[in-house]
């Protein structure tokens, strides 16, 4: 009995895997069925030779393959070693670095008015050399707020670029309100004063 | 109806009552697409236009061009994977 159950499974494992493949083929077919109508409907409303272009126009636009061209035949290292001049100081500049130096030059990066002051407070220190052996040194030595460094505070304020549109807004109100604008005075000069310090020694 | 031909049928009817058909010819369709069969489907169907003339080519001409080349041009992983979602199914339902 079991023989037999065992020879009933395997026909019908036959069975099914024949079935199986009538299945697969009807699949088939159908997909061959499928993409002859899509074409023979593409045929008869004319969409179906839209994609191809004449020899010649594929022979312009082949895909280019020298060394030094990119597919479309352009030179693509070609700005590598070109300099351009730069409107505000003059200078010849490369080409990679053209942006930054704009942006430094003008004055209007994020970090540009940061760079600015820092050189003026050095450019302060190396005008100031001579005067700081009288009375102004011990002022500058001061950590709290003192006139010479309200001095300088405001000498910073008035050397930035006038043109610039980052001018601050305390420099604007300095001639009308200097009573509460002293704080934001004070909070800056103990900075200022630090890097003072630092350079003057 | 013999036993074997009512099992057919409460397969094939099973298989389309429940989405697989359609699911199966849509994974065939996008696998044929994928391996290039459709490509080179049509490019069969191009030689077959230009040799009937545009205007007068019917479906006829495709199908009987086109099935047969189809039939034998499918790859065999294909095969195999339709294969076994179809055994799959079978063992769940035939029996």
């Amino acid at each position: 009995m079991k023989m037999e159950e065992v020879s009933m499974s395997s026909l019908d494992n036959s069975k099914l895997e024949a079935l199986a493949q009538d299945i697969l083929s009807d699949l088939v077919e159908d997909a061959c069925l499928g993409l002859c109508f899509e074409v023979h409907r593409a045929v008869k409303q004319g969409y179906f030779f839209l994609d191809d272009t004449d020899q010649e126009s594929m022979r312009d636009f082949e895909i280019v393959d020298q060394p030094g061209l990119d597919v479309f035949g352009q030179v693509y290292n070609q700005w590598k070693n070109k300099e351009c001049v730069c409107p505000n100081c003059s200078r010849s500049i490369a080409a990679s670095r053209f942006a930054p130096h704009l942006e430094k030059c003008l004055g209007m990066g994020r970090n540009s008015s940061r760079i600015a002051n820092r050189r003026i407070v050095t450019g302060n220190n190396t005008n100031n050399k001579s005067e700081s052996d009288q009375e102004d040194n011990d002022d500058v030595n001061d950590n709290d707020w003192s006139y010479g460094a309200e001095k300088k505070a405001k000498k910073r304020k008035s050397d930035k670029n006038p043109n610039s549109p980052r001018r601050s807004k305390s420099f604007k109100h300095k001639s009308s309100m200097m009573g509460p604008r002293r704080r934001i005075d004070n909070q800056e000069s103990p900075r200022m004063l630090m890097k003072d310090e630092a350079f003057s020694q | 109806m013999s036993k074997e031909s009512r099992l057919r049928a409460s397969v094939n009817q099973k298989l389309t009552e429940m989405g697989e058909r359609e699911r199966l010819k849509e994974l065939l369709r996008a696998k044929l697409t994928e391996c290039g069969w459709k490509d080179q489907m049509k490019a069969n169907c191009k030689a077959v236009i230009k040799e009937k003339g545009l205007e007068h080519v019917t479906v006829e001409d495709l199908v009987v061009d086109i099935t047969p080349k189809g039939r034998a041009l499918v790859p065999d992983s294909v095969k195999k994977e339709l294969l076994h979602r179809i055994r799959a199914f079978l063992a769940q339902h035939a029996t």
